[in-house]
């Protein structure tokens, strides 16, 4: 028996799958950039990552740009602002879940509802990836794409150098974050839970 | 084609008078401002004579009557350009000849116009067979010659320029010069057997992503000439067509650079690995993906991926066995 419960709405999901696969494809051609070695045979090659990169870099800002209008026009950005009062026994208790609890098959301690999809974890992790390195990754891509944007020196360097680290250092997070995504993604009720409900939309309780 | 007796500027004698055959001269350094002020001073005496005449001041205010100013109107220079150039430190009149010392000049004067190869003969002897190889020479034949390139007047080499941007602007002027034509370009290829038009160069370079950057930061010889093969020459001259020149992005886009080995040889070794970036010494004027990145923040982005990696792997295999021992139990 379970209860069903419509959690996210079909724009969400689409922006959610479309930002996946952008994510994936910049990550793969980023590391093939960066990494770029005429002898390597795993890497793809720095022509097509190049072209790929700016693409899809393009793709993704654009994308960024609905998410944060769409967010802010249907009301959806609430939910990623962590509520200050109490947030640290809620995010304990959900640390407390991750560490201990989900080894022993203990029931989520605060499953999505339609008033609050993310638990206080998710909301602190979101809201500093979507609304601070998200922004710093897209604005210091877009100056790679058109690198006169960039400032002319910076600590004696050319002015891209710092614009590169950290457009380095923010995808560094983001890839970090996507791979614990990936993973926390199989911690529902069941391992495929959480990516049923990304994909239709429902959540399903499941009676104890 | 060949290289002796090509130039028709400045060659062969040091300031001191000595013949650069009797002295065999190191050709990198001959010919530069010398240390001396009384010397300095002796040679602008002697070249101020030359300048009096040879240059847009006196075409337009000519210093003696009777100039025949259409053939001084093809034998000008600029004498601040030629004071800066490696060529600098050297007398005009010695170089010329002696036909050249007194006015009105000798008419056989020009015949005694010695060649680049009478200073840079070591060069040039290496630099032949590379030459001969290239598309110039392929196409041009005798029309092509060391000035066609080579502003003995005004170029500096590339160790003396601290700006590797100012290499890049000197030296694809070069190439711009004709391929930036269609005056000059059509001018050098009359002798081709099809007439050719000259292809714009930012269309056939449109694969290029961020072609003006890549103009102002690298050069055109880096693509399409092969690498050195002698360690005293910085340029290989066997200049490459489009079909031959280098298309694979991470000869230049990889730890191991050829930008090290050509625009940023005369800086990669004081500047080997600065704050841990790879090199470093293109960074002051370039970020180059690929090259320039940071081996620090690259352990960093090791570490915390692989420590990730298995704290999630370890996470995952305690579930798996939490899943198993409750399921032994529920049994």
């Amino acid at each position: 028996m379970s209860d069903r419960v419509l959690i996210l709405p079909l724009w969400i999901r689409l922006w959610h799958w479309s930002n996946a696969v952008l994510m994936i494809v910049l990550t793969i051609t980023g590391i093939s950039l960066h990494f770029a070695d005429p002898e390597s045979t795993w890497l793809v090659p720095f022509e097509i990552s190049a072209r790929v990169h700016i693409v899809a870099g393009l793709a993704l800002a654009i994308l960024y740009g609905f998410f944060v209008i769409a967010n802010a026009w249907s009301g959806n950005w609430w939910q990623y602002v962590p509520k200050p009062q109490g947030w640290r026994d809620r995010v304990g208790k959900q640390m407390r879940f991750y560490f201990r609890g989900i080894f022993h098959g203990e029931p989520h301690p605060y499953p999505p509802t339609p008033q609050a999809n993310f638990n206080s974890l998710q909301q602190l992790v979101y809201w500093i990836v979507m609304y601070l390195f998200m922004p710093i990754l897209v604005v210091t891509g877009l100056i790679f794409t058109w690198p006169d944007l960039a400032p002319r020196r910076v600590f004696g360097m050319d002015g891209l150098v710092s614009v590169a680290v950290i457009h380095y250092l923010a995808g560094l997070v983001i890839v970090l974050f996507m791979l614990s995504h990936i993973y926390l993604a199989t911690t529902g009720e069941r391992v495929g839970s959480l990516v049923r409900m990304m994909i239709t939309g429902w959540h399903e309780h499941e009676k104890r | 084609m060949r290289l002796a007796g090509s130039v028709a500027g400045v060659a062969a004698i040091s300031v001191t008078g000595v013949t650069a055959s009797a002295q065999a001269p190191d050709s990198t350094t001959r010919g530069a401002m010398p240390a001396d002020p009384a010397t300095v001073a002796m040679v602008r005496q002697w070249n101020g004579e030359c300048v009096a005449c040879h240059t847009e001041q006196a075409l337009l205010f000519p210093p003696k009557a009777g100039m025949d100013l259409d053939r001084l109107a093809d034998a000008l220079m600029d004498p601040f350009a030629f004071n800066q150039s490696q060529h600098g430190g050297m007398a005009c009149k010695t170089f010329h000849g002696k036909g050249f010392q007194d006015y009105p000049h000798d008419k056989q004067a020009g015949d005694a116009i010695l060649g680049c190869s009478e200073c840079h003969a070591k060069e040039a002897f290496r630099i032949q067979s590379q030459l001969d190889r290239s598309v110039h020479a392929r196409n041009l034949s005798d029309r092509f010659s060391c000035t066609s390139c080579h502003d003995p007047h005004v170029d500096r080499v590339a160790r003396d320029l601290a700006d590797a941007r100012q290499v890049v602007a000197q030296d694809n002027g070069k190439c711009l010069e004709c391929h930036n034509s269609d005056e000059r370009f059509a001018e050098l290829g009359v002798s081709l057997p099809e007439a050719r038009t000259r292809p714009d160069i930012d269309t056939i370079h449109e694969w290029l992503p961020n072609t003006q950057r890549h103009w102002q930061a690298v050069r055109c010889i880096e693509c399409h000439t092969p690498a050195s093969t002698h360690s005293t020459i910085a340029v290989n001259h066997q200049i490459l067509d489009a079909e031959q020149a280098e298309r694979n992005c991470t000869v230049c886009h990889s730890r191991d650079s050829s930008l090290n080995l050509r625009l940023y040889r005369w800086q990669t070794e004081r500047e080997a690995s600065e704050l841990g970036f790879l090199n470093s010494a293109i960074l002051g004027d370039s970020y180059v993906i690929g090259a320039t990145r940071n081996v620090y923040l690259d352990q960093l982005a090791y570490w915390l991926v692989g420590l990730l990696l298995a704290a999630l792997a370890l996470h995952g295999g305690l579930r798996i066995i939490g899943a198993l021992v409750r399921k032994r139990k529920g049994s």
